[in-house]
């Protein structure tokens, strides 16, 4: 009875913001919706909320140590972040690999300069539908996914620039 | 004194044809300065039109959020429950869990920026829920650092009875100045 209620509410609530706004809803990609918020552990034992960053720019990607190109998104991006850090770019990166004591060392001589986080259930890789790495979310200050860049080829490193760069300007 | 006539003449036909030309070139010029004036009243209205059914679209979205929290969660089922901190000197909360009558209901990770929040004095309704009426248990976990930095972990418990109204709870962390430890209050508000 109560799922029925709140059902409708829900569909009369969206009417009504349909109406008024015009916004015509998209697709259930992630590109162009909210990023799914969340919080995790980083390696460093802080407790990170995705929605803290609103109006930053955030580079969301998940990792794996066994991943080779992963490590290579992972060193365009940390060159992204000492360029344009001071400008409101926040990298943040998941790691889908159990947390132990060698890939804290391991993660710890990369030198990222951002949050590595633990996702020991895989809870956020399985809201954010990864199948495959590496995986770089662009998100813009209100939140909103922007692009989804899935995989890992050599100039990746210009592409994500140049989005990096349009969404700090807006 | 002839020519002073004509020359008079003169000058006068040439003044009043200058005024003519005047009030002919200004005409379009004011139509569309009136034109321009009312386009942009017209804009104006649009504009607070569109301000205002924003603010009532926004109205309506509040009370719709508030019917549904009662519908949702009624009065005579309800349980809320409020995370509190006073000082936190001696203990950097990192978790709040709880458990009502052994289930594990709510689970919450507090970053830097939402605990200062809390030691600012901001209050956090970490879980709503429905319970029938009668005797229930609630267990508070708190994970953190706790004094010298090292990793603490309590539980405080409370026992209540759920009547008609709704019971709400408050687990509220402070420092014990006297033990130099934290401590954990679980109480009701009436």
């Amino acid at each position: 009875m109560r799922s029925t209620h709140k059902l409708i509410l829900e569909l009369v609530r969206g009417l009504i913001l349909l109406c008024a706004t015009g916004i015509v809803f998209a697709a259930t990609q992630l590109s162009g919706e909210r990023a799914p918020d969340f919080v995790l552990k980083s390696f460093v034992g802080a407790n990170t909320r995705l929605s803290e960053y609103r109006g930053d720019v955030v580079v969301l990607t998940f990792w794996a140590n066994w991943c080779s190109d992963c490590r290579a998104q992972l060193s365009d991006i940390r060159e992204l972040n000492v360029l344009h850090g001071d400008a409101g770019l926040r990298p943040l990166s998941v790691s889908m690999e159990r947390l132990s004591s060698s890939l804290r060392e391991d993660i710890a001589s990369l030198e990222l300069g951002f949050p590595m986080l633990d996702d020991p259930g895989l809870e956020v890789s399985r809201m954010y539908d990864v199948e495959s790495l590496p995986v770089a979310l662009l998100i813009d200050r209100e939140g909103v996914v922007r692009e989804v860049v899935q995989g890992y080829e050599r100039g990746n490193g210009e592409h994500y620039s140049e989005i990096v760069e349009r969404l700090l300007a807006e | 004194m002839r020519v002073i006539r004509i020359g008079g003449l003169l000058l006068l036909a040439s003044l009043s044809l200058a005024a003519v030309a005047q009030d002919d070139s200004s005409e379009p010029l004011a139509e569309f300065q009136v034109a321009e004036a009312s386009g942009q009243t017209e804009f104006r209205t649009l504009d607070e039109d569109i301000q205002d059914l924003k603010t009532s679209v926004m109205d309506l979205n509040r009370d719709l959020f508030l019917l549904e929290e009662e519908l949702l969660f009624p009065a005579n089922t309800q349980v809320a429950v409020f995370v509190s901190m006073d000082v936190g000197e001696f203990f950097g909360l990192d978790s709040v869990q709880i458990t009502l009558d052994g289930e594990n209901v709510a689970n919450y990770l507090y970053t830097a920026r939402e605990v200062d929040a809390l030691i600012r004095g901001g209050v956090h309704q970490l879980f709503l829920g429905n319970v029938r009426a009668g005797d229930h248990e609630l267990v508070a976990i708190f994970t953190g650092a706790g004094p010298h930095e090292r990793d603490y972990r309590r539980g405080a418990t409370l026992v209540f009875d759920k009547g008609i109204g709704p019971k709400y709870v408050e687990l509220s962390i402070s420092d014990r100045e006297q033990k130099l430890q934290p401590e954990f209050i679980v109480t009701e508000w009436e």
